[in-house]
């Protein structure tokens, strides 16, 4: 018997009994419906949330002190003073980083800050006047951090929201002095209120020009961090190796695993977060994929009811000469259609859910979230719930094969 | 040359620790073309002597020849194929599948025989026409009275032109003028179509239109006569 009409059998067997093969594809249809929602809708958080963190600038370089950590278990490498305003000299030599566009050491620890009785522990951040152009933390209102202020370490300092909250809940600190370590601050600016959504969470910050956060707030000569910019994208990578050059050469280190310095990108970042949320969805979509595998005992369940059912169906067939293999294909068959159907019904299902999701997440919350149709999922959901037709219908299609024919028929 | 032979056939269900002899010990031969009845108490073995002359049961002893060649020689997909190409079997429950037209039901045999599926509808209308239900193609058996049924189950039978058509008890459930009409389109199948039959009944009126009786009590042979007054089935020719 061909394919084709070994086909035909099965669709009629199914149609035959419309509600039974409806239910019992159920479960399959929610288990391929998860597995598509898991994988577009995690394919869609990981957009949105490297687009926010490209939005801080893909240009960016950051250059740390001290040995980098080779791996987990290396607890030996520390922070050190490695990097001092020598290196920031020799670092803005165009003959030494030509693709460098920006440069900008950063000094960074908590102090406690007061105000008329009330106290409040910020991240006092130091930088220059490009703080707010690399980290677009522009003020709401007043100013920006000036090179002069720079220059001079002047005592002025740029307030996130909460820092304003807690110090001075009731009224206005712009242009007002606050008190950190002994000395007196204005208040030239208090920066918008960001939220918890941005990568650096400004809200909870202190911005001050890092030759005051040096001198007078951490008494240090290092910087706890330098911040670069490559003129282009295209140029990252060379200015990478450009600054490691440089370094080495003016720490006088030979052997690259020696460096008492890392140097980060915006790459490297985006790498890691993507390999974080890709492994979340990978397991999430497992997770659903077990409910597969309860759809998949779910069809066994009632194709072994149904081959109970048809014990008459059965006898008769053999009885009028089918094989056992024509029996067995029959009702194998049966189960892989069920399952192959349930899962193109959950790919559809999954896709206009997810689809209805992102309308709704772009739409009423204003992200800027994408709808994707997760083409490799819905091919693997159907490759697997027709494999766990193939696994669980086996069973109940031997059980048919193996029917005598007039047990089958004298069966009431 | 016997079509079908036993010698000292024996069948006994084995369950667990009883054994049932319903057979014991069966000789007679049957030759192409005949028309016999099987007659008997209820419980003699009359459906078990059936089965296994058609193939849907093997015996457990003894020995039985289909076409002078020991049936025990054949694997279970040559049986198959045995049933399907020269064995037709009409049952007392028609055992028709339900949600199924009248035209799918006969074309089932078909579906296992092999034939091009261009064949398959003038064949079920064949014999669908020659049990005289060819205005009820597409009716489905929930719609059609039980005379109907056990004609539609006889098309079913006769669709791939088999050697023997068995029938146990076909009239049993039908009343006495449909188990007449179905009796004539089986007599019909012997007398102008050249079938073998093989008919299982209680009833001494089916009887009659055989020509020869074996009758069974106790798992043997109590008599094996040929019939003298063959009822032709006058009354109720078409
Ligand atoms: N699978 C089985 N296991 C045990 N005993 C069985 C089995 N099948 C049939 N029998 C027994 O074999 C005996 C004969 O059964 P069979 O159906 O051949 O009788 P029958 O002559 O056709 O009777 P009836 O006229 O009532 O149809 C019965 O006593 C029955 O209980
Ligand atoms: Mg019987």
């Amino acid at each position: 018997m061909s394919l084709y009409h070994a086909i035909k059998i099965s669709l009629a067997g199914l149609k035959t009994n419309k509600m039974r093969s409806a239910l019992t594809i159920l479960g399959i249809v929610i288990g391929v419906t998860a597995i598509i929602m898991v994988v577009s809708l995690g394919q869609g958080a990981k957009d949105l949330i490297l687009g926010q963190i490209q939005g801080i600038g893909a240009r960016t370089i950051g250059i740390i002190p001290g040995r980098q950590p080779k791996g987990p278990t290396d607890v030996l490498a520390t922070l050190t003073a490695s990097l001092k305003e020598r290196d920031l000299v020799a670092l803005g030599r165009k003959e030494n980083v030509p693709h460098a566009a920006d440069i900008m050491p950063i000094v960074f620890g908590s102090e406690t800050a007061y105000y008329e009785g009330e106290t409040y522990r910020p991240t006092i951040f130091g930088g220059t006047e490009l703080m707010a152009d690399i980290y677009d933390a522009y003020p709401e209102r007043g100013r920006n951090i000036t090179a002069d202020d720079v220059r001079g370490s002047a005592d002025v300092v740029v307030l996130g929201q909460t820092v304003v909250d807690k110090l001075s809940p009731d009224h206005d600190l712009f242009g007002e002095r606050i008190k950190i370590k002994g000395r007196n601050f204005l208040v030239i600016g208090i920066l918008p209120k960001k939220g918890g959504a941005s990568f650096i969470n400004f809200d909870e910050m202190a911005l001050m020009p890092y030759t005051t956060a040096q001198n007078y707030i951490f008494g240090i000569k290092h910087f706890n961090r330098i911040a670069m910019r490559a003129d282009s994208e295209a140029n990252v990578s060379s200015t990478v190796e450009d600054v490691k050059t440089t370094l080495r050469e003016l720490h006088g280190i030979t052997d690259p695993d020696k460096d008492d310095f890392g140097v980060e990108t915006q790459a490297d970042a985006l790498k890691t977060v993507g390999t974080i949320l890709n492994t979340l969805t990978v397991f999430l979509a497992m997770v659903a994929a077990i409910s597969l595998v309860v759809g998949g005992v779910g069809i066994m369940n009632i194709m072994l009811v149904s081959v109970t059912d048809r014990t008459r169906e059965i006898g008769l067939r053999k009885a009028l000469g089918a094989t056992n293999k024509n029996i067995l294909t029959q009702f194998l068959l049966e189960a892989i259609i069920l399952t192959g159907v349930g899962g193109i019904v959950g790919i559809l299902l999954g896709a206009g859910l997810s689809f209805a999701i992102s309308l709704v997440i772009s739409n009423v919350f204003g992200l800027a979230w994408n709808f994707t149709f997760p083409i490799g999922a819905a091919f693997l959901g159907i490759i697997i719930s027709t494999i766990v037709g193939l696994i669980f219908g086996l069973y109940p299609a031997r059980k048919a094969a193996a029917k005598s024919p007039i047990e089958a028929l004298r069966y009431e | 040359m016997s079509l079908m032979e036993v010698r000292n056939l024996e069948m006994t269900y084995s369950d667990e620790d009883v054994a049932t002899p319903v057979l014991r010990g069966l000789t007679f031969k049957i030759t192409k073309g005949e028309f016999v009845t099987i007659m008997g108490p209820s419980g003699s073995g009359k459906s078990t002597l059936l089965h296994i002359l058609g193939l849907l049961e093997r015996q457990s002893g003894g020995e039985y020849f289909f076409e002078d060649k020991q049936t025990g020689e054949y694997s279970e997909d040559e049986v198959a194929r045995l049933r399907n190409k020269k064995l037709g079997f009409v049952f007392q429950s028609f055992n028709l599948l339900p949600r199924t037209t009248v035209l799918e039901n006969v074309k089932l045999p078909l579906l296992y025989s092999g034939i091009k599926e261009e064949m398959w509808n003038s064949m079920a209308r064949k014999a669908i026409d020659a049990v005289g239900l060819s205005h009820r193609l597409d009716f489905e058996p929930s719609q059609l009275s039980g005379g109907e049924k056990q004609r539609v189950a006889i098309a079913r039978a006769l669709v791939n032109n088999p050697e023997v058509i068995f029938a146990d008890e076909p009239t049993g459930n039908l009343d006495s003028k449909s188990g007449e009409i179905v009796m004539e389109i089986i007599q019909k199948l012997h007398n102008e179509m050249g079938h073998t039959v093989i008919l299982i009944t209680h009833e001494s009126y089916t009887a009659e239109y055989a020509e020869r009786i074996i009758r069974l009590r106790d798992g043997l042979v109590e008599s094996d006569t040929k019939v003298l007054n063959r009822r032709t089935g006058k009354l109720f020719q078409k």
